[in-house]
């Protein structure tokens, strides 16, 4: 017996040293993937930051289908909306 | 409002959008069997509605090619409102108590923090009850 004796830096290393950095690790690997493939992921209850997006089928694959949605709106008049006749659409609306 | 200040960068645009590239394919797949089977346009928007929520999407949908003929399906994640609208045609064949219905399944997988699986379940939904064109 007697051939376990540690320093007290040996021992720290050790006991403290390698439990932080398997955490700095594990740590490192979770959040710094997570950021870097996920970091816009919709979670409800968090602010939502992407970009708007507007998507039609691929076969419309026409100029104004791939415009974003800020030149759409952007090129309709101010007025645009009072000609929206409401009641001629239908559909539904739901909240989460 | 940021996105689109330059009209060639179509591409980025798309890329900065919540979904990953597995999910684009998933959400394109969705839309692209939707309006085949059905004929009818499937659209699909993503981001902050204006107010009045409703009437924000309406004018979103008279301005697709052919707004009779379409559906709009907008999300907003910030206000956590879903809107469908179907044009006159397409009402005719998606009455809105079928659309309450795939919004119910939609903003139950949107509380879960799924976009994409609600919304291709969604627009699957709508396409099943359009039926065949």
């Amino acid at each position: 017996m007697g051939a376990f004796e540690l320093t007290i830096t040996e021992t720290v290393l050790v006991f403290v040293g390698i439990p932080l950095a398997v955490v700095a690790i594990i740590y490192g690997l979770v959040y710094g993937l997570a950021a870097r493939s996920g970091g816009k992921r919709y979670r409800p209850g968090r602010p939502y930051t992407a970009a708007p997006v507007w998507y039609l089928a691929n076969k419309h694959s026409a100029p104004e289908a791939h415009e974003s949605h800020a030149r759409e709106v952007t090129a309709v008049p101010e007025g645009e909306l009072a000609t929206v006749h409401y009641g001629e659409t239908g559909g539904a609306s739901d909240s989460w | 409002m940021t996105a689109g200040d330059h009209a060639t960068s179509a591409r980025p645009d798309v890329l900065e959008g919540p979904f990953t590239t597995p999910q684009l394919l998933r959400i394109d797949e969705a839309l692209r069997t939707a309006d085949d089977s059905t004929g009818l346009t499937f659209s699909l928007y993503v981001g902050d509605l204006e107010l009045p929520v409703r009437g924000y999407a309406e004018k979103l949908h008279s301005q697709l090619a052919a707004p009779d003929q379409s559906v709009l399906v907008a999300v907003s994640p910030n206000q956590r409102v879903l809107e469908i609208v179907t044009g006159h045609d397409a009402r005719r064949r998606i009455p809105d108590r079928s659309s309450k219905l795939a919004a119910l399944s939609m903003t139950a997988a949107f509380g879960g923090g799924d976009l994409a699986g609600g919304i291709v379940a969604g627009l699957a939904q709508l396409a099943s009850q359009a039926g065949r064109s």
